[in-house]
């Protein structure tokens, strides 16, 4: 009785570890690959992607000793830069708390202008149906166009989706602060 | 071959898991809002059924009376790690928008159910027909409820949109009472359509 369960166990212990050796790789080249097409999509134009990591020391943060309780070591930003060598613009993760968990969105900010160019949900558990409508291209064009200095709220700038005020701030949060971390950071305390 | 036959067609109409013996009914309401979700979720459960009963059928002399519901799972839970590590390797797309669901597969009781009540019991090639006749029956019961819930719910089918922009949806049809409310419609078609061929037998 005790044996043939151990056996079954180990073999299918085995079988599991031979699949996830093969599969991890794939699965993390996926997400890198996927990453990278993202941001491709928020900065149109770009040829490569420099990825631009900062650590709270470095970049001076009033406490560096709160943002890494937090569990924000280093900050990534991502640099789009096009075929002749001329920088796009840069794109951040941000991530708000929707109605089935957090909410990361990619966002790209032009260079020039400092302006919102694009914006993408990168994962939800929200209502499909409902809360996954933030995916829409009619609520994600709203974002275009802003900067630090707007308030980037709902019910101001921002029209919520119907039946999905949550995940329609979700949205938002993580555009507004991220966006205000990212240009404090990129742009070096200017 | 006609017991064989009859095997395979059991769990399309007869037996449907869905709409018959009604078991498995939670990722039925969980992931029909979209009816490409309905067929995925199905043909994963499909391939763990299919595995899962030839290999708890090759293995019905040798486990023991009683530890075969643990020995069960444990053949089960490898077999949806499996789908799961493939799909979110070959198929990340779907991978996500099925995510929390594939590890479910586990405890969704038809899997366990045609383990313990089919395949324990009968040779490795009816077990196999059997799962798989179970597993397509499920796929397109699923199918059928997400399509109608897509439909009324966001007005598209497939993911492409049909109703024109602005029109209004039902969208109680994409929460959970909407799948309660399809889902009873539906057997309800079923119960009527079975009656009638009773009737007609007669």
């Amino acid at each position: 009785m005790v044996v043939v369960l151990s056996v079954i166990a180990m073999v299918s212990a085995a079988v599991l570890s031979l699949v996830y050796g093969k599969t991890s790789v794939i699965i993390e080249e996926n997400a890198a690959r996927a990453l990278e097409s993202s941001v491709l999509e928020v900065l149109p134009g770009t040829a490569t992607v420099n990825m631009i990591r900062r650590s709270p020391d470095e970049l001076g943060v009033d406490d560096p000793q709160e943002m890494r309780e937090k569990g924000q070591e280093t900050t990534i930003i991502y640099q789009g830069v096009d075929e002749q060598g001329q920088i796009v613009g840069y794109a951040f993760v941000g991530e708000g708390n929707g109605y089935g968990g957090v909410v990361r969105v990619l966002v790209g900010v032009d260079e020039a202008t400092d302006q919102v160019l694009n914006v993408k949900i990168l994962n939800h558990a929200e209502t499909p149906g409902l809360g996954s409508r933030i995916e829409e291209e009619g609520f994600r064009s709203q974002f275009a166009g802003k900067t630090v200095d707007d308030p980037i709220t709902v019910n101001q700038d921002i029209q919520i989706i119907s039946g999905a005020t949550i995940s329609s701030r979700a949205v938002a949060d993580a555009v507004r602060e991220g966006l205000q971390d990212t240009v404090r950071i990129y742009r070096g305390g200017e | 071959m006609a017991r064989l036959w009859k095997n395979f067609v059991n769990g399309l109409w007869n037996e449907n898991p869905t709409f018959r013996i009604m078991i498995g009914l939670c990722p039925v309401l969980a992931v029909t809002t979209e009816a490409i979700n309905g067929i995925g979720m199905g043909l994963a459960t499909t391939f763990v059924l299919v595995c899962s009963s030839a290999l708890v059928s090759l293995l019905r002399k040798v486990i023991p009376e009683k530890v075969r519901i643990p020995a069960y799972i444990v053949v089960i839970a490898t077999f949806v790690t499996i789908v799961d590590l493939f799909m979110n390797a070959y198929l990340p797309d779907l991978h996500q928008v099925l995510g929390l669901f594939i590890p479910l597969i586990v405890v969704n009781c038809i899997v366990l159910g045609r383990a313990e009540a089919f395949a324990s019991k009968n040779s490795v090639v009816s077990s196999i027909l059997d799962g798989l006749g179970m597993g397509l029956g499920f796929t397109w019961a699923l199918t059928v409820l997400a399509a109608v819930r897509e439909l009324l719910g966001s007005g598209s089918i497939f993911g492409w949109k049909l109703a024109a922009d602005g029109a209004t949806t039902i969208g109680v049809m994409s929460l959970p009472p909407g799948a309660f409310i399809t889902l009873g419609i539906l057997m309800a078609l079923m119960n009527m359509i079975a009656a009638r061929q009773k009737r007609r037998a007669s």
